[in-house]
């Protein structure tokens, strides 16, 4: 029987072989810091995207991590551009913290 | 050279098509089996070695080679000649002030408009007229689908992963265009922004979807321009206030209009910089009262600078249809512009 073929696409009877089109090389992970037992006494940082709704929801979580859970200190910090990470001072000062908080969303 | 990447047999193109899909590697159209042979075809086009790092997204460090950037506008469609567009396309998605992650992850869900000026529209077959904005051409259809599937692979931009889009818009399949540059009055985008005109150049730009406009009921460029500034007005006040770069699609038929009155595109952006300005109040009219706050009587300008706008020619011969395309968010994207060019250090395989 005759079947159509076109060169290099489908061809009957023959395996075709492709390629992964994924970055098949993972980027390199950082190590995650140890986790912290409980957050008494401790300083914690909130790193905020800076947008008009994270600000009720930080002061609200400022006003938790002190209240409930006996937090220290607690030190806020807004990002200059929400779309894009944390200023490099900012991240400078996260290794003065012994737990931070961040997240994305609005 | 041998190619990196992992090999997979399959019996034939519909078990191609069933192995991608299944591994979340299309957009959810069927996609052209990439095969070594046409992997390198683009590979030798372009004279890039597979392992050429291409560049590396700032945010997450992940490095992006020419091969796999080859593989991904195969399956696109591409053929070798486009390519180097795709390369270029790319390159310029990772200058910084593109700010590639922000964009291509933000619940915005904008999508890369990219357009095409210089000689290589020709040799590509590019029309920039008739549907410039829908299925124009196979170039521009290919090369802006490339540049989606490199995103969902390489940079792993799929939805509900790094992509967050609320809704998105369909210019996420292609978003890409040729300017018509046909009419001798008016400078090129690429000149415009600072490029040779012999240069082939492509810009790239986090873009939502087109909103259009249509006014064929004057020949006067106040009168046309204003029908643009107020699609301008009405973004900034149902979707997002701060200035960015815009660009305007501007058909023939109202570029006659225009060219006939001595209007430059220097001329359109002074006029557009002027005129597409809000007040904060006006969100109290859309809905938006809450966040108006104390500051009512402050004055937005879609533009901070006229330079900020990019016109485009573009559009069938007929009909007085243009189109206001908005930035992602204001300018925390910039617009990239960056010429097509051959390594010159480069020397064609085999010699």
């Amino acid at each position: 029987m005759l079947t159509a073929s076109r060169p290099g696409c489908e061809i009957h009877g023959v395996i075709l072989q492709v390629l992964d089109p994924t970055n098949e090389a993972a980027p390199p992970l950082g190590q995650a810091a140890s986790r912290a037992a409980s957050l008494a006494g401790k300083t914690v940082g909130i790193i905020s995207n800076g947008k008009e709704g994270t600000q009720g929801f930080f002061a609200h979580l400022d006003r938790m991590l002190r209240e409930e859970f006996g937090v220290a200190d607690v030190i806020r910090r807004v990002k200059s551009n929400y779309s894009a990470p944390a200023d490099p001072d900012i991240v400078d000062e996260i290794r003065r913290w012994q737990a931070v908080v961040t997240g994305i969303g609005d | 050279m041998q190619l990196a990447s992992k090999a997979y047999d399959v019996a034939d193109t519909h078990a191609a098509q069933e192995l991608y899909h299944a591994n979340g590697w299309t957009d959810g159209l069927p996609i052209v089996p990439p095969t070594a042979d046409a992997v390198h075809a683009c590979l030798d086009w372009a004279m890039l070695p597979p392992e050429q790092l291409l560049g590396i997204e700032p945010v997450r460090g992940v490095a992006i080679t020419a091969e796999k950037l080859a593989i991904n506008a195969v399956m696109a469609g591409c053929l070798p000649m486009h390519f180097p567009v795709v390369v270029t396309a790319l390159t310029a998605m990772l200058q910084p002030e593109f700010l590639l992650h922000g964009a291509t992850s933000s619940t915005g869900g904008c999508a890369v408009l990219i357009v095409l000026n210089g000689p290589i529209r020709r040799e590509l077959g590019c029309t920039g007229t008739f549907n410039a904005l829908g299925n124009s051409d196979r170039a521009t259809a290919v090369i802006g689908r490339a540049i989606r599937l490199a995103l969902i692979n390489i940079l792993e931009v799929r939805p509900g992963g790094i992509d967050r889009s609320t809704i998105g818009h369909p210019g996420k399949f292609s978003y890409c265009i040729a300017e018509d540059e046909a009419d001798a009055g008016w400078l090129p985008l690429h000149v415009q922004r600072g490029l040779p005109a012999e240069v082939s150049a492509v810009t790239v730009m986090a873009a939502g979807a087109p909103r259009q406009i249509m006014n064929e009921w004057t020949t006067q460029p106040e009168e046309i321009l204003e029908t643009f500034a107020a699609e301008m007005r009405a973004n900034m006040r149902h979707y997002s206030i701060w200035s960015g770069n815009y660009a305007l699609i501007v058909p023939k038929q109202l570029r006659d209009h225009l060219q006939a009155a001595g209007w430059s595109k220097a001329d359109i952006a002074a006029f557009i910089h002027a005129r597409a300005r809000v007040h904060r109040r006006e969100w109290a009219e859309v809905g938006k009262r809450a966040v108006v706050r104390d500051r009512g009587d402050t004055e937005y300008a879609a533009l901070e600078s006229p330079d900020q706008l990019l016109v485009v020619a573009a559009g069938g011969p007929a009909g007085g249809f243009g189109a206001v395309i908005p930035p992602w968010l204001g300018d925390k994207s910039r617009a990239v512009t960056q010429p097509i060019g051959a390594c010159v250090d480069c020397e064609p395989p085999g010699l």
